[in-house]
C-alpha cells in the first residue's frame, strides 16, 4: 500500500505548461490574492470607522512603494479573476468549451487583464499624483 | 480520505460559488468606480460618503458576498492541497473562522459609518 507506487496524474514535473493549465492555476492564485487583499480592505474600513490613527496608518501604507506594488498586484488579480470568472460562468452554461474557443477566450482574457491593469493602475497613479 | 464537499453538498457549494460570482461582477465594478471616485480622500470625506444609505448598503452587500465567495473558494483550494484529514479539518475551521471574523468586522465598520456612530 505504498502510495508512491501508484501512478499520479498529471505528472507536474514532466508536464509541459499549456495556456489552459496556466490560466486555470492563475484563476486560483488571483482568487487567493484577492482574499488576502480583503484583509487590507478591512483594515482601511476599520480605520475609517473607529480610529483616525489606524486610518492614517492604512493610508500611509497605500502611499508606500510596498503598498503601491500590492495595489498593482490586486488590480491585476481583480481584472484577471473577473474576466476569467466570466469565462468560467460561460463554460458552465455550455458556451466556448471546445478547444479552439478555449484558447481564443483564454488569450482574450490575458490581453484584457493586462490592458485594464495598465490603464486602471496608470490612471489611478496619475489622478493620485495630480491631487 | 474524507472529503468535505461531497454528495448534494457539492451541488449546493457549486451553485453558491457561481451565484455569488455573478453578483460579484456587478459589485466589483461598483468598487472599481468607487475607488476612482474617492481616490485620495481623507477620513472625514470617506465617512461622509459611507454615511449615505446607498453606498453603505452596496458596500455591505459586497462585503457579505465577497467573504461568502472567498470562504467557498478557499475551502476547495484547501481540500485539494491539504493532505492529512486532521490538518484539513483544522484548515477548514480556520478558513471559516477567519472569513466570518473579517466579514463581521467589516459589516460592523460599515454600520458604524452608515449611522455616523
Ligand atoms: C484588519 C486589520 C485591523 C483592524 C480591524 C484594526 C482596528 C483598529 C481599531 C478598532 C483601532 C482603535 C483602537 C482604539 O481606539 O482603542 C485601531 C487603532 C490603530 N491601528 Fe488598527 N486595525 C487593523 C490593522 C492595523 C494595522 C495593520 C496597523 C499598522 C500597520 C494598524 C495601526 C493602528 C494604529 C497606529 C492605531 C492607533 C492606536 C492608538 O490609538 O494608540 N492597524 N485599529
Ligand atoms: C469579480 C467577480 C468575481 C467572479 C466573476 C468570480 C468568479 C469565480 C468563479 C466562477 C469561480 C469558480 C472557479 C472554478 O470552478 O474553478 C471562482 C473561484 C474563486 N474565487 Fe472568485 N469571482 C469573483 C470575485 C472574487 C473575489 C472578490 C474573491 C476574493 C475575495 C474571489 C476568490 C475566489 C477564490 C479563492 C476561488 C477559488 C479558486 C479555486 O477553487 O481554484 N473571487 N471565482
Amino acid at each position: 500500500m505504498s502510495p508512491a507506487e501508484r501512478p499520479l496524474s498529471p505528472h507536474l514535473q514532466i508536464y509541459r505548461p499549456q495556456l489552459t493549465s496556466v490560466l486555470s492555476i492563475t484563476h486560483r492564485g488571483t482568487g487567493v490574492a484577492l482574499g488576502i487583499g480583503t484583509i487590507f480592505f478591512v483594515w482601511w474600513l476599520s480605520g475609517a470607522a473607529w480610529s483616525g490613527a489606524c486610518f492614517s496608518a492604512a493610508q500611509a501604507f497605500w502611499d508606500s512603494w510596498l503598498g503601491k506594488l500590492f495595489l498593482f498586484g490586486w488590480t491585476f488579480s481583480l481584472f484577471y479573476h473577473l474576466l476569467n470568472g466570466v469565462r468560467h460562468l460561460l463554460w458552465d452554461i455550455g458556451i466556448g468549451f471546445d478547444l479552439r474557443s478555449t484558447y481564443r477566450t483564454g488569450w482574450t482574457v490575458v490581453a484584457f487583464s493586462v490592458l485594464l491593469t495598465v490603464f486602471a493602475f496608470g490612471g489611478g497613479l496619475y489622478v493620485w499624483s495630480a491631487l | 480520505m474524507e472529503r468535505a464537499v461531497t454528495g448534494t453538498g457539492a451541488i449546493r457549494h457549486w451553485c453558491a460559488q457561481r451565484i455569488s460570482a455573478l453578483a460579484l461582477i456587478a459589485l466589483m465594478l461598483w468598487l472599481i468606480e468607487a475607488i476612482f471616485a474617492h481616490l485620495g480622500e481623507d477620513r472625514a470625506q470617506i465617512r461622509t460618503w459611507l454615511g449615505q444609505p446607498v453606498p453603505a448598503v452596496v458596500a455591505a452587500a459586497l462585503v457579505a458576498l465577497a467573504f461568502f465567495h472567498l470562504a467557498l473558494g478557499v475551502r476547495v483550494v484547501l481540500e485539494d492541497y491539504v493532505q492529512t484529514p486532521a490538518r484539513l479539518a483544522a484548515a477548514l475551521a480556520a478558513n471559516r473562522i477567519a472569513c466570518w471574523a473579517l466579514a463581521l468586522i467589516a459589516l460592523a465598520a460599515i454600520v458604524t459609518l452608515a449611522f455616523g456612530l
